[in-house]
């Protein structure tokens, strides 16, 4: 069905996909999420095929989000419990605007579909046709952001993991720097504090994508999050488990004094 | 637009039996990419499942590492791939901002299993070929990345080049 809707509505994940529908279920349960839109595969399939209508309800619909914007993959067989896509499917960060988003559909769909994700599919047997939803949401512009574990995914240990850097998390996800590090246990009580080296830090770019910009040399090695700030993502953490259940990998940036959650998936290889 | 303009089918070997109301049915499947400078458009050793003809643009061909033609627009590579989702034989870049037109297997395949008549006039075709590449006639060629046997891309002047 061609569909595109508000997040908070996106219920079935076999029509927007499994990312899309946690983040609708985390809205509903009042989890800071930014706002955004879901898109069904087959509305997607159809802005890639360059389907006028399709292409006007999207733009349409993603317009009350202003911009910049941030357009992911949420294929409906991605983020499963034996397989993780992560980093096989495009994220388009710092879209400009509505007006911009149908080409980021497009290059979504065809990412889903490109050699590298093809043969990925098929060393992890799962050689069908990807069903691409895609996510659309307002781009944060983060003083701090990063991941976290709700249980250490190396020792098994139950604490949190937290790994953060400057600016958007691209830099922590994409391995750019080495990122502070940082153990909380259930209760809030932290555990250790490393600082990283956290050279560069990734940026929107006012012409659209993301740039990487130096960090001032006094906070290469600062750290980026104080002790209320991981209070805060323990919380978050707890109330992601109550919601969808234990030992989730997280994705969470801090924007003007307030935490928002990204995303939050199975972590697929639990640790030791 | 929707789909590629069916003249730019009629320049690929695997369609060439095809008249011109199956050739629009094909066509209709097609997408358009874009790549930027640099992109890797298809990788040598990757498993594929889209076939690719250019719209604007040049592209190169690496085999080996080592670059061994340009295509541009009207030329087209990855063809086999719509059939047996082979390995890529050979990496193909953009050399420039490349525009092209693509389908997939995922979509190319249901049209073939739906139309037994194409679906005979490209086994005739891929057996023609076969025999050509056999008897090492200089036959119609398929492209630098998907040909029955490892081909190194075509550079003969006026013929298409192949690729997996």
């Amino acid at each position: 069905m061609k569909q595109a809707v508000p997040l908070e509505k996106a219920l079935d994940a076999a029509l927007f996909g499994s990312k899309a529908v946690g983040l609708g279920q985390a809205i509903r349960d009042g989890l800071p999420v930014p706002p955004g839109v879901a898109l069904s595969g087959a509305i997607v399939e159809a802005v890639a095929a360059s389907e006028r209508r399709a292409i006007k309800e999207v733009v349409k619909i993603v317009k009350p989000l202003g911009g910049p914007l941030a357009v992911r993959s949420s294929a409906a067989d991605e983020d499963g419990a034996s397989a993780s896509f992560a980093g096989q499917h495009l994220t388009l960060l710092n879209v400009p605007s509505s007006d911009e988003v149908g080409p980021a559909v497009s290059e979504i769909w065809w990412s889903a579909n490109s050699d590298s994700a093809i043969t990925y599919r098929k060393r992890v047997g799962l050689f069908t046709r990807p069903n691409v939803g895609v996510v659309v949401q307002a781009l944060l512009d983060p003083e701090a952001a990063g991941v976290m574990f709700t249980r250490n995914p190396v020792t098994g240990d139950d604490e949190r993991v937290i790994e953060a850097s400057w600016g958007l998390g691209e830099a922590v996800v994409a391995g750019l720097v080495i990122p502070d590090h940082f153990r909380v246990d259930r209760a809030g009580q932290v555990l250790e504090r490393k600082p990283g080296v956290k050279s560069i830090a990734v940026r929107s770019n006012p012409k659209g994508g993301t740039v990487q910009e130096d960090v001032s040399p006094d906070r290469v090695e600062q750290l980026c999050l104080d002790d209320d700030d991981l209070a805060e993502l323990n919380r978050l953490a707890g109330r992601c488990e109550q919601i969808y259940g234990p030992n989730r990998d997280i994705e969470w940036a801090l924007a003007a004094g307030k935490l928002y959650l990204l995303q939050c998936r199975a972590v697929t290889r639990a640790g030791a | 637009m929707r789909g590629v303009p069916i003249e730019a089918l009629r320049r690929v070997p695997l369609f060439a039996d095809l008249n011109k109301r199956e050739l629009q049915q094909v066509a209709r499947l097609f997408k358009e990419r874009r790549f930027p400078s640099g992109e890797t458009v298809i990788k040598e050793g990757s498993g594929g499942a889209a076939f690719f003809v250019i719209e604007r643009g040049e592209a190169k061909v690496f085999v080996g590492g080592k670059e061994r033609s340009t295509l541009g627009p009207g030329e087209f590579f990855g063809e086999i791939a719509l059939i047996d989702q082979g390995t890529r034989m050979a990496t193909i870049t953009a050399a420039g901002d490349l525009v092209c037109y693509g389908v997939t297997y995922w979509d190319f395949r249901p049209l073939v299993e739906k139309n037994g008549v194409i679906g005979w006039k490209l086994l005739e075709r891929m057996a023609r070929m076969l025999r050509e590449n056999r008897d090492g006639a200089s036959a119609p060629q398929t492209s630098a990345t998907s040909a029955p046997s490892p081909a190194a891309p075509s550079t003969k002047p006026g013929s298409p080049k192949i690729a997996k």
